[in-house]
């Protein structure tokens, strides 16, 4: 591995080209269920933004003294014990939004997208690249919701983040999960598009799991 | 009117989402459990540390006991034959993938090391060396296609204009083709083929490339019409039709469908042909690939995939005159005098084999001809060896 | 009680269906649906794990975790018993039962993490059920993802013939498709007052 570390590469990487809701399609479960509104998507982002640094920061740290033969349980426990930081935390500072997706706070635990990036990038890289890389996919994945939630609230409530924009509710059945479906399915399909035909990409195509 | 409807809409969507949102989402989202503190429990925390220890210790050990109790043996020899083989875990030997075969033909004496059809002789022989079995010769087998009713040669019942492909085009009443045991022509087995070694010709047949068809079966099982089957190269040979329709029947829907009149059944020199439920079948186990049917059926419904049939040739200073070879000779190319050296006419030599299969004195050759069109050349060829 | 029992049974299988309302285990639902016989065989073996892995972690978070008033390392130890158990039957198959596992086995190590299989004993935490109602959620939530993951692959099945737009070929219309399918089981809602 060369020395030179390039930075900008790594974050464009996680926001854009490994973007691990759109592109990736791992962890898809919170995506659809918290984001029916911008303000559940925007701090469920912030979660696991959150998560995904301290847990590159903490393997990157220790990669050196876990034993290549129990790596992924001790990556387990160490992603175990951060949700479970951020699940107190959240509980005492956001009761209300707590209350409407405990259950998926927690499951940030079984995320592919957190111990595939720790086993892939954390426990080979330095600490400060190990962080960005962190921070970058959790910045990929908060933009990926908060742009759901958008489409979702918008559609399906007329308002954002609570405060009320359009005068009525145009789709009401985006809220519900058929909603969270749809929107997600058209939002991978229109980035596909997007992707084809400006950027000459190959989204789409037959299978991407 | 358009505004009651959509009022009436809105009632029931909100009604929904009230349900949703009052009596399933509290439900959904579980929170907390945790009650809050005043100061930190450093005894919660001692607890946890040895709780947390405690269970470590436990799993540990019951991993560790399970692993050594349960412990599977594996063969080093069982990598070795895996890495021999192409992985390609198409399942023609039988087992499910190449691991599957490798595993069965190291532990069990019984199972042949030739089965792998992709593999062919080379890797027949690595596994032969490897688990200390002995190679036997591998007959090669093909795909071979049961019709030869392409589009301008067989009838159709209807237009389809559906999904282009043989398993949908099935749905609709049996397929278009008017004959219901033909090939539909959508390129169903061109797709299952693995190995690229089939190809659609202008007729809306499949063509099978014998060099690249490895008889792994995904076609066979691919074709909803069950019309290609496996066989083997060496019987060239094939009665290219599976209609089991009456006779006048398959004529008015396909003008090369087998119409069971016998003809082939009387010209076959070893009774290897019978017609059997108005279609006729060749036996390959008495098959001697003579090809003599092929020239007799009315229909040319027989195919000798032979590119160029042998010719035979007859080696004068091996030649007794025995004239044996003159009676067996279905074509009468054969001419000579008794106790003088008998050649052969090459124009009318057709290549069965009968004569060469006859010869005490082995003297004749089935030669492959390299320019099949050339008959003239090879017959000058003999003349001159005999004018000696 | 056994009324009780009954209602969550329904509940979690048809109702609130983990994949359908409750979004869960979507990545193991879009990965295996591709052909009906890798749903039917990931539907037998992530029941048989659903089951074993909630009874497990039952009894763990009641006679372990309340009395040592450990409720806030719920997280932690429940993905460990998961982790361990899955770990100790794939051996356990491999040896005993080898044609179970060359069909199976390969479904066992995509498991872990598969929400639904944390979800479960976090529910029945937070609800402090008692060990039959904690049964009745696990075989009804087992049942639910089977019912969803042989409706979708049937599905999937017919979907490679047709004709969908490139950028929507794969996942985009499976999501879609899974939209449609929620929509009908929003029907269900109102066949228990809760």
């Amino acid at each position: 591995m060369s020395n030179e570390v390039n930075y900008g590469s790594i974050i464009k990487n996680g926001i854009f080209g490994e973007n691990p809701v759109f592109r990736l399609a791992l962890s898809l479960c919170p995506a659809v269920a918290v984001t029916s509104g911008v303000k559940n998507g925007f701090l469920m982002g912030v979660a696991v933004f959150f998560v995904m640094i301290m847990v590159n920061a903490t393997v990157s740290l220790l990669r050196k003294f876990i034993n290549p033969k129990v790596r992924i349980p001790s990556y387990m426990f160490i992603i175990a014990t951060w949700v479970t930081v951020t699940d107190l935390v959240m509980a005492a500072y956001a009761r209300d939004v707590y209350k409407q997706m405990g259950l998926y706070i927690m499951l940030i635990v079984a995320f592919a997208i957190v111990l595939s990036r720790a086993e892939m990038f954390a426990s080979k890289n330095k600490l400060l690249p190990a962080i960005v890389d962190g921070a970058a996919m959790g910045m990929g994945f908060l933009l990926a919701l908060v742009l759901l939630g958008i489409f979702r609230e918008l559609l399906g409530k007329g308002s954002l983040w609570g405060y009320q924009i359009l005068g009525s509710k145009p789709l009401l059945i985006m809220i519900l999960p058929t909603g969270g479906f749809f929107a997600m399915g058209l939002m991978m399909g229109w980035l596909n598009w997007i992707d084809r035909k400006f950027f000459g990409g190959t989204g789409g195509g037959g299978g991407a799991h | 009117m358009y505004e009651e409807l959509s009022n009436v809409l809105i009632q029931i969507l909100s009604q929904a989402l009230s349900i949703f949102t009052h009596k399933l989402i509290p439900l959904v989202g579980v929170g907390g459990s945790v009650e809050t503190l005043e100061k930190v429990p450093w005894e919660y925390v001692v607890f946890g540390l040895v709780v947390l220890a405690a269970l470590g210790v436990v799993f540990g050990v019951a991993l560790a006991i399970v692993a050594a109790r349960f412990v599977v043996k594996t063969d080093p020899k069982v990598d070795l034959v895996r890495d021999v083989l192409p992985g390609a875990n198409c399942g023609a030997c039988g087992f499910a993938g190449c691991m599957g075969y490798a595993e069965n033909v190291v532990a069990n004496p019984e199972v042949a090391v030739n089965l792998c059809a992709p593999g062919k002789a080379a890797v027949a022989e690595k596994i032969a060396e490897i688990t200390g079995k002995k190679a036997e010769k591998v007959d090669p087998k093909i795909a071979r296609v049961f019709c030869q009713g392409g589009a301008s040669l067989s009838q159709r019942k209807f237009i389809y204009t559906g999904v282009q492909d043989c398993a949908a085009a099935v749905l609709a009443a049996g397929g278009d083709k008017s004959c219901e045991y033909g090939c539909l022509g959508y390129a169903t087995c061109m797709r299952a083929c693995p190995f690229d070694a089939i190809t659609m010709s202008a007729d809306n047949l499949p063509i099978i490339n014998a060099d690249k068809c490895t008889a792994c079966g995904k076609c066979v099982s691919a074709c909803p019409k069950q019309v290609i089957e496996l066989a083997l190269m060496s019987k060239a040979v094939v009665i290219s039709c599976h209609s089991r329709d009456k006779g006048g029947d398959t004529k008015k829907k396909c003008q090369v469908g087998c119409i069971a009149c016998g003809i082939c059944v009387r010209t076959c020199p070893v009774d290897a042909i019978k017609v059997e439920n108005n279609i006729a079948r060749i036996d390959h186990a008495k098959c001697i690939v003579c090809g003599l049917c092929v020239k007799k059926c009315p229909t040319s419904a027989i195919h000798d995939y032979h590119t160029a049939r042998p010719k035979a040739i007859i080696d004068p200073a091996k030649c007794a005159g025995i004239d044996a070879c003159a009676k067996v000779c279905p074509m009468n190319a054969i001419s000579g005098e008794l106790g003088t050296a008998h050649r052969v006419d090459q124009s009318k030599c057709i290549g069965c084999g009968m004569c060469a299969a006859r010869c005490p004195k082995k003297a004749i050759d089935m030669v492959e001809s390299v320019n099949a069109g050339s008959s003239h050349a090879a017959s000058e060829k003999v003349g001159e060896t005999v004018g000696v | 009680m056994w009324e009780h029992v009954l209602t969550i049974f329904i509940a979690s299988a048809l109702i609130n269906n983990f994949v359908f309302s409750r979004y869960l285990g979507l990545c193991i639902f879009f990965g295996v649906t591709k052909k009906m016989e890798t749903s039917i065989g990931m539907s037998f073996t992530f029941t048989a794990v659903m089951l074993i892995g909630a009874a497990l972690n039952w009894v763990i978070y009641e006679y372990v975790m309340i009395p040592f008033h450990l409720g806030f390392l719920k997280i932690v130890i429940f993905i460990g018993v998961v982790a361990a158990f899955v770990q100790a039957a794939d051996t356990i198959m491999k040896k005993v039962t080898p044609a179970l596992y060359y069909k199976l086995g390969i479904y066992l190590a995509l498991i872990v993490t598969n929400c639904i299989i944390l979800a479960v004993p976090l529910i029945n935490a937070e609800e402090h059920y008692s060990l039959f109602e904690s049964m009745a959620l696990a075989l009804g939530s087992g049942l639910g993802f089977s019912l969803a993951l042989i409706i979708m692959a049937s599905i999937r099945e017919k979907l490679e013939l047709a004709d969908v737009p490139k950028s929507f070929q794969g996942l985009p219309i499976s999501f879609v498709l899974t939209g449609l399918i929620a929509l009908a089981f929003l029907g269900f809602s109102g066949m228990i007052t809760l």
